[in-house]
């Protein structure tokens, strides 16, 4: 027995002695990543049969495709591991924030020189992320200033190639995501997670960065500060889809964070009271490009919503990731 | 009984931890280690900056081809142990709160100096991108008028840098000085740097691109200012500097400093922001030093500034090597194995690092290697990115293994004073 014993304190690590991470780790693959990867395949599949049917800028048809299927990528958008990595191709859907400028110069160099890449899926795929995605395809779509720059032609096969390689891009994801399941679920020398905790941190990364990206970067980089705010910086402005991206963002979140937190209720509940007050915050503004950052009514009830953001933090970082063990390690944010 | 005998059991673990322990050296000697191969690197990184600036003095007295190259190859020189003190970012307050000044980029070069037609004017982003202060002896900024009659190292730092609040107003530092010394890179994605001529530094007749007074006084202006910056920051490392305080205030926080450090400029700076980024937007400019073409210098001492942190060993630029307990040492004491992962994780990025410099040296510069399509040039980024993303994860694995795990990894209200959020 002495022996035995010995060997099964030698083999825990010290801090997680009593976590298994099994059930959480399958429970979140199956209930939060799963079905959010083939709901987004699902709507951009039907994105890209939108813009065949119909390429003109102002169809509703298409419009209504494009919503649906940036929806599905919101809500998945803080899953920025794996799958979503390989070939770039999270930061091909989805190129933001955009400092330089770099989508409408890829989108102006690709019609100004009727480039030929857009003819096949591969080549596409070999031009600038810029030029590629959601946002790309929000400012062909709502951008008054490629309504009539170049060629109708072009202009509509280009929208047709981004709607392509969006739904071919979230086919790969979901289809990858079959395997890469068990790399997460299943820990140890066939995975990229030597073990339980190094999956789990991935898990809670994805948390705390996907609540820092939402308060800091979609909030924060419209609001700017109060004598310099900066409207023109808000997500998917030209859409109006800037608020419900912080909308859409906290509800996944508040699923994965009720997830991570299953074993232990009263972290639980904590987490979920303080999503609660930022979701119903969120709703309760009507203010779908946060214009309002400008005017100073409208830019207290945003503040008020970015400290609703921050409060979660406070509690995943000091109450959730301490009571599992994990830490949030590094992510893609940590540069300047 | 089973139960009894666990207990003990840990018991004996624990001991035998402790036992094992006593051979590490202490946090202390680490973090001195560290400090004094910070306080070697800024010394080094301000003696090349003197350098640079005996270089620039003698461009503006004498303006020609050989005196232009000799300022550049005295810039090119002194890269070198800057971008290896880029390690102390992110872990170091200090440090974060004055890199800006010295280091900060991508810029907006527009606001310094004539660009070409092609790069456009003022920006959704920033209505200052084509300032060109240069040739604009007074403008407004934010509703006042601002008089740049004289281009002082004053109006760069308290007033031009950072301009409107925007970051791509970068008026200080290397990349300022690197845009004075080659200009904008034209050749888009074929070889060759910047071409500025000799002749925009000459006087009367002779200057071309106009105002070459100003852009003496600016480029003359910009040198001095980095070379005080640096000589201030080379003081907060000295013995009883500020930065070193900071450090033994708390020993296991400032471990985990130089964790932070290591981990933030590999995976979000280096290999996400200024290696992947650039190679995803196929954009000849998306390169860290985009004038000079010298990027694969800076991403390779980049990395050997995290090895050499990790190891404890630095060799300065006299030769002089400057080393004492390590990282390494520390870890070494309760998982040699993770050392050894750790050591070859950072030779295998070196190794990327490498070759990225050696081909870009051989004449494929780093420009041509972001090109659409080009497949060598892609391996040869990713195989640094990948190196940098891989390591980062035994960085994190020596964050656990230390029990550092619960130290905020920024500094941040929320972490710092818990009841502040609540209150």
């Amino acid at each position: 027995m002495r022996f035995l014993a010995f060997a099964l304190a030698l083999t825990l690590p010290f801090p997680a002695l009593a976590q298994d991470r099994g059930p959480i780790l399958t429970a979140t693959v199956d209930e939060h990543i799963l079905p959010g990867f083939a709901a987004l395949s699902n709507a951009s599949g039907a994105l890209a049969q939108a813009a065949q049917s119909d390429c003109t800028a102002t169809s509703p048809d298409l419009r209504a495709a494009y919503h649906a299927a940036f929806d599905g990528w919101i809500s998945v958008s803080h899953l920025r591991f794996g799958p979503s990595e390989t070939g770039d191709r999270a930061f091909a859907l989805a190129f933001w924030p955009d400092t330089k400028g770099f989508t409408p110069k890829a989108l102006s160099g690709l019609i100004t020189a009727e480039d030929d890449a857009i003819k096949t899926p591969q080549a596409f795929a070999e031009t600038s992320i810029a030029g590629r995605g959601f946002f790309a395809l929000e400012q062909m779509l709502y951008d008054t200033r490629f309504a009539d720059q170049g060629s109708n032609t072009y202009r509509c096969d280009l929208i047709r190639a981004i709607a392509t390689d969006i739904d071919l891009n979230t086919r790969a994801m979901d289809e990858d995501w079959a395997n890469f399941a068990n790399a997460l679920t299943q820990p140890g020398e066939n995975s990229p997670y030597r073990s339980g905790n190094e999956a789990m941190q991935e898990l809670y990364k994805a948390l705390v960065t996907g609540l820092e990206f939402t308060g800091d970067t979609r909030l924060g980089r419209p609001m700017g500060n109060f004598d310099r705010p900066r409207p023109n910086r808000a997500e998917a402005r030209r859409s109006e889809r800037s608020l419900r991206h912080v909308e859409l963002s906290l509800i996944a979140l508040r699923d994965l964070a009720a997830h991570l937190s299953a074993d232990h209720p009263e972290i639980a509940a904590d987490l979920d009271g303080a999503f609660d007050k930022a979701i119903t915050r969120a709703q309760a503004l009507d203010d779908p490009a946060l214009a309002g950052v400008a005017d100073p009514q409208g830019r207290f009830r945003i503040e008020a919503l970015q400290q609703s953001i921050n409060d979660i933090r406070a509690i995943a970082s000091t109450e959730l990731g301490p009571t599992l063990g994990i830490s949030a390690g590094f992510n893609s944010l940590d540069g300047d | 009984m089973t139960r009894f005998f666990a207990a003990t059991s840990v018991l004996t673990l624990g001991i035998a931890s402790a036992a094992v322990a006593a051979d590490a050296p202490s946090k202390a000697d680490v973090l001195t280690t560290y400090a004094n191969i910070a306080e070697a690197k800024y010394d080094d990184s301000l003696i090349a900056a003197k350098a640079l600036q005996e270089a620039v003095n003698a461009l503006i007295a004498e303006p020609s081809d050989a005196t232009l190259n000799a300022a550049r190859a005295a810039w090119v020189a002194a890269r070198v142990p800057y971008q290896q003190t880029e390690v102390y970012r992110f872990g170091n307050a200090i440090v974060d709160d004055w890199e800006g000044k010295v280091n900060a980029w991508p810029l907006d070069e527009g606001l310094i100096d004539y660009v070409d037609a092609a790069y456009g004017g003022p920006s959704d982003e920033n209505e200052f991108a084509a300032l060109n202060v240069i040739a604009n002896p007074s403008f407004e900024l934010s509703g006042a008028t601002i008089d740049a009659s004289e281009i002082t190292p004053e109006l760069l730092a308290e007033t031009l840098h950072e301009a409107d609040g925007i970051e791509a107003n970068v008026a200080t530092g290397y990349h300022a000085i690197e845009f004075l010394l080659w200009g904008q890179d034209m050749n888009g994605h074929g070889a060759g740097a910047g071409n500025r001529p000799f002749t925009d530094y000459a006087q009367g007749d002779d200057c071309t691109g106009g105002n070459c007074d100003r852009r003496a006084q600016y480029l003359s202006a910009a040198t001095e200012l980095l070379v005080s910056d640096l000589e201030w920051m080379a003081a907060q490392w000295a013995e009883g500097g500020e930065a070193r305080a900071a450090l033994s205030a708390d020993e296991t926080a400032g471990v985990s400093a130089i964790l932070t450090g290591m981990g933030s400029l590999s995976y979000g700076e280096q290999a996400g922001e200024r290696m992947r980024l650039g190679l995803m937007l196929n954009d000849p400019e998306e390169e860290h030093d985009c004038f000079s073409d010298n990027t694969h210098n800076s991403h390779y001492y980049d990395g050997l500034g995290i090895q050499n942190v990790y190891l404890g060993s630095y060799t300065r630029i006299d030769g002089t090597p400057v080393s004492g307990a390590s990282l390494s040492d520390l870890v070494i004491a309760s998982d040699p194995s993770l050392d050894a992962e750790m050591k070859v994780k950072l030779a295998n990025t070196m190794q990327a690092l490498g070759r990225l410099k050696s081909t870009a040296e051989a004449g494929f510069a780093y420009d041509q290697m972001l090109e659409r399509g080009n497949e060598g040039g892609e391996l040869l980024i990713m195989g640094g990115v990948d190196g940098l993303v891989d390591q980062t994860k035994t960085i994190e694995r020596i964050v656990t293994t230390l029990g550092l795990d619960q130290i905020s990894f920024e500094g941040s209200d929320s972490l710092d004073n818990p009841d502040a959020v609540f209150q």
